[in-house]
């Protein structure tokens, strides 16, 4: 393969295929910094505050949280989007990304993958417990029960069932597979003892042979081609909760893409406050440049922009429509009681990622962190306005209400982001952070040496 | 795999491996196994390696995920308790085509991956041992059957650098 | 490495032949047969949108090409740069809908009380929507100019500003692209329906100019390597072409069935009155849609091979671009022409005539220039390509 020599290097400091391995390896193995533990002490706190928090509303039940009859959904819903959403980056990144032959998701594709099994690990709690009794939560799923009924395969929510446990599993198996080489090698640099055995079975025996390699690339290809449209339709079923019903803001067909882009967009926020962290914590910034953040930040960008043009697209419509429903929603929720929470995501996600096309800004990685978190927040905000500003004014004026979360609904979402760090943190000590294999297959090509043309 | 009948040739880099594949190809020895520490590009063609079928494992396995979960709805809300939702026809196509969709994703994506494993044998084993620690490295590693001697071996491949010839 | 695209006689003869020929049997057609002035209206419309949507999608694929930094495309650029040369004439051709808009715009002429029209007056007035056509075309026309004349320049000089420069075109291009391709769809062709609304139309439109404009690259390549051209095209660059008539193929289905499904379920009577008069009245070309431009992609493209055998992706590229006629069809006629319209002599002589036009520019226009751009950066990249 040829790389014109216009092309920056995906990976710095002329490296050797032995020092990738202990260069990812070595923070892995070593004994964790002082930062470690206080992020998983931060994290883990507020895991066990969620997890309080769960056993609060289960043991007193959903009259914890601030729902009323009118607002039905609130923050549950909004975490739960907001989680779906987060995840999506990580498939984007793994699938779409390698089917489209970006080199430079090399480098970042193992945690981004990671980060979707935690972020829809998160997501799928709020569900389970507005049920109210999780315990039951077996009857969402189809199943031969005493009454011989079936579940209503007519419902979004019942698509989302199936969505969302296709999504679970096929990314674990995506990124299992894809991690199976990577484990190997961590199995032959580890010190004998019961990691190595550990280590041992959960390669599968990998050995490198050219004919499993060779399997090995036509399924990581095949399952990105799957993945990609699976990814499209799980935020699509997931906005299909909203468009199916006939309220205004909910009900309008732009939103299966429209979600989907914005699922992407705040995913990658979210990647890129991950990486920014872990490159510096785990002494990786020859592996995730700066080249890679201004990657991550056109793709902010353009995904970033797709949802500006969904949100203009749809405040025209809802003039153009011409139904009194949608003129009252498109004034009520820019001055109406939850203004606020509409200008804050208008300004965090329209206006902000626009600053990124000054390249300075996009190069700039203390600038890209502090805008990452700016567009989670916005992305968090959008959902809530999406859920909230639709219910609280129903078509009946006397059923108008308001909506204000609990403590146990702030800590149930704080629950998650502990649990969501937790793992994060447990994940960088126990796998290779970074695709080793994958990096290697393109160091010749793309790596700061001398490129030998053949 | 490791009998003492076999020739190992060790090299540090992808080049002069896949120069030497076909150089021992040529010579008309027959190479076991080839190891690497990742997909070498090229490596596919110069071993004549047989495109794996695994996307038609997926084909299939999407398919008969596909027809059971239309077929499964189907069956649900005509035959077995047809009840109307939402004043929709019992046979509603739109919305059993979510469903089916993730069905087909889910049965593809298992059976590939099944297929994977089956084929390559891979299996969680606690007993294993790597031909070379280091293929998961640095290292490349040829197996050659003990048919040809390994002097031969080292004729055909002079000029090529190895690591490495045993 | 030159090789220039010889526009001989032959082919102009043939192509002024279809362009004039086909007029004039439209013209007798209207005459003879007199269909309905809607009818014939539609039709103009219906084919500017279509040819429109092929210099669009082309454009629209250079541009993100470009700002993505791609190498694979360099090789075969000239091919999508020569398809937006067409965009002034397109200009022209949709001014004419000036004396159309009548008989295909019921918002531009509606009498008595309809408060949703009324509505909807400080943006489907005829004077705003002749602006807007103005504005959305000076923007695409210069921008297209703008990215072609970088191309040309960089075929005498190695100069990497040229190269620069169509990148910055190619982003404005995108932002303006991003927003006008939307509002043009909402314009030309679901104000026809003017109680309706939809709020994916625009993309839905925009990913079905992609697909056509695909189509056609692939057609048009098929045609010049059969004319032995095109030799440093390889395979792998077919592949390519192929993977992605293929995924926005699929892409374009989903849009389709958002779109459907949501009003289908949400069955707001406003709403699905668009899809019933589809379903009801031309209920065949409502299900051939589906079939050319999904199910016969997608099966016809599955395979690894039939996405690089050229003969077999062309004839699937041929269904598409016909699938995609249907689809127009499908958006404009029921609504313009309602019971008048048809599928006979005048749909099928005028779309011949525009295709002969079409390709008379944009044969004209890949003539002037070498096929190859000799000195884009990243061609030696494209030379080399392995998928």
């Amino acid at each position: 393969m040829i790389q014109s020599p216009l092309r920056a290097p995906l990976i710095k400091g002329k490296k050797t295929y032995q020092s990738i391995t202990s260069d990812i390896l070595d923070p892995m193995m070593s004994k964790p910094g002082s930062l470690w533990y206080i992020g998983i002490f931060i994290s883990g706190s507020a895991l066990l505050f969620g997890a309080f928090m769960i056993f609060w509303t289960i043991w007193h039940g959903i009259g914890t949280w601030g729902l009323n009859r009118t607002v039905g959904w609130g923050w549950g819903i909004t975490n739960f989007v907001w989680w779906i959403g987060i995840g999506h980056a990580g498939t984007f990144i793994s699938a779409i990304l390698l089917l489209f032959r970006q080199k430079w998701r090399t480098s970042i594709n193992r945690s981004a993958e990671a980060m979707t099994i935690f972020a829809v690990m998160c997501a799928m709690l709020f569900p389970i417990i507005h049920m109210g009794r999780p315990l039951l939560g077996f009857y969402i799923f189809p199943y031969p029960n005493t009454r011989g009924m079936w579940v209503n395969f007519n419902s979004p929510l019942v698509w989302d069932v199936f969505a969302i446990s296709t999504y679970f599993t096929v990314s674990l198996v995506f990124w299992y597979v894809g991690m199976i080489p990577d484990i190997g090698t961590v199995r032959d640099k580890i010190k004998a003892g019961w990691k190595k055995t550990v280590y041992k079975v959960l390669s599968f025996g990998w050995k490198g042979s050219a004919r499993h390699w060779h399997r090995h690339e036509v399924l990581s290809l095949m399952l990105a081609a799957l993945a990609a449209p699976l990814v499209l339709s799980v935020h699509s079923i997931v906005s299909m909760d909203f468009a199916t019903s006939v309220i205004p803001g909910w009900h309008t067909t732009i939103f299966p893409p429209y979600f989907v882009s914005g699922a992407i967009f705040s995913g990658f926020a979210m990647v890129l406050t991950l990486m920014i962290i872990t490159r510096k914590a785990l002494n990786l910034q020859d592996y995730i440049t700066v080249g890679h953040v201004e990657s991550m930040n056109k793709i902010i960008i353009a995904t970033g922009s797709i949802v500006g043009l969904a949100y203009i697209t749809e405040m025209f419509m809802s003039w153009y429509s011409g139904v009194e429903y949608e003129h009252y929603m498109l004034i009520n929720r820019a001055t109406g009681p939850y203004w606020w929470a509409y200008w804050i995501m208008m300004t965090c996600n329209l206006i902000s990622p626009q600053l990124l096309w000054i390249k300075k800004l996009r190069t700039n990685i203390v600038f890209t962190f502090c805008l990452s978190i700016v567009i989670n927040i916005g992305m968090w905000f959008e959902r809530f306005v999406i859920v909230v500003t639709s219910l609280h004014r129903d078509y009946l004026t006397s059923s108008w209400a308001m909506y204000k979360p609990t403590i146990v609904e702030v800590g149930l979402f704080l629950g998650t982001l502990g649990f969501f760090f937790t793992a994060f943190f447990i994940f960088i000590r126990v796998f290779p952070v970074i695709a080793i294999a994958e990096v290697k297959s393109v160091v010749k090509s793309s790596g700061e040496k001398e490129t030998k043309k053949d | 795999m490791e009998n003492a009948k076999t020739i190992t040739i060790v090299f540090d880099d992808e080049q002069p491996l896949l120069q030497a594949v076909k150089k021992i190809r040529e010579s008309g020895a027959n190479i076991i196994d080839v190891f690497t520490p990742f997909p070498v590009h090229g490596l596919d063609p110069a071993l004549s390696m047989k495109r794996s079928r695994i996307p038609l494992v997926g084909f299939i396995g999407g398919a008969i995920g596909g027809l059971l979960g239309f077929g499964f709805q189907t069956w649900v809300f005509t035959v077995d308790y047809p009840l109307v939702f939402g004043g929709k026809p019992l046979l509603s196509v739109p919305s059993f085509i979510p469903v089916t969709f993730e069905c087909t994703i889910l049965f593809a994506a298992l059976s590939m991956a099944g297929a994977f494993f089956i084929k390559s044998r891979l299996k969680p084993d606690k007993k294993f041992e790597p031909v070379d620690p280091d293929i998961t490295d640095d290292k490349f590693l040829i197996l050659v059957d003990g048919e040809t001697s390994a002097e031969k071996i080292k004729t055909v491949l002079s000029g090529i650098n190895t690591i490495e010839i045993k | 490495m030159d090789e220039q695209f010889k526009f001989t006689n032959q082919y102009r003869n043939v192509l002024a032949i279809a362009a004039i020929g086909g007029l004039l049997v439209f013209l007798a057609s209207v005459f003879i047969f007199k269909p309905d002035a809607s009818r014939v209206w539609a039709n103009v419309l219906l084919n500017n949108q279509y040819f429109l949507g092929i210099s669009l999608g082309a454009a629209f694929f250079l541009a993100v090409h470009r700002i993505a930094w791609s190498g694979w495309h360099t090789a075969l650029q000239r091919i999508p740069e020569s398809l937006t040369a067409f965009l002034p004439v397109a200009f022209i051709l949709m001014l004419l809908l000036f004396f159309g808009m009548h008989d295909i715009y019921h918002w531009s002429h509606y009498e008595g009380y309809d408060p949703i029209l009324e509505g909807k007056e400080a943006w489907l007035n005829v004077p705003f929507f002749f602006i807007r056509m103005v504005a959305y075309f000076a923007g695409w026309i210069a921008l297209t100019r703008g990215m072609r004349k970088n191309t040309d320049m960089l075929q005498d000089s190695e100069d990497l500003k040229f190269h620069n420069r169509r990148k910055v075109f190619a982003g404005i291009f995108l932002v303006f692209f991003g927003v006008t391709v939307s509002a043009s769809a909402w314009d030309w062709l679901m104000s026809i329906d003017g109680h309706w609304y939809s709020t994916i139309y625009g993309w839905y439109v925009f990913i079905g100019m992609f697909v056509t404009s695909l189509a056609f690259m692939i057609l048009l390549i098929w045609f010049l390597k059969r004319a032995g051209y095109l030799e440093f095209i390889r395979v792998d660059h077919i592949h390519d072409l192929g993977k992605l008539l293929f995924a926005f193929s699929v892409f374009w289905t989903y849009l389709w069935f958002s779109q459907y499904l949501l009003i289908w379920y949400g069955h707001i009577p406003e709403e699905t009155s668009y899809f019933i008069q589809r379903r009801e009245d031309f209920e065949m070309l409502f299900w051939l849609n589906i079939c050319l431009n999904f199910i016969i992609p997608f099966f016809g493209l599955m395979r690894l091979d039939a996405k690089r055998q050229l003969n077999w992706l062309a004839g699937i590229a041929g269904v598409v671009m016909i699938g995609h006629w249907i689809d127009y069809f499908q958006m404009i006629m029921p609504g313009a022409a309602g019971e008048h319209a048809g599928i006979g002599i005048p749909e099928i002589s005028l779309t011949v005539a525009y295709m002969g036009l079409f390709l008379f520019i944009v044969l004209k226009a890949l003539a002037s220039r070498s096929l190859i751009v000799k000195h884009d950066p990243l061609l030696e990249e494209s030379l080399h390509y392995e998928s």
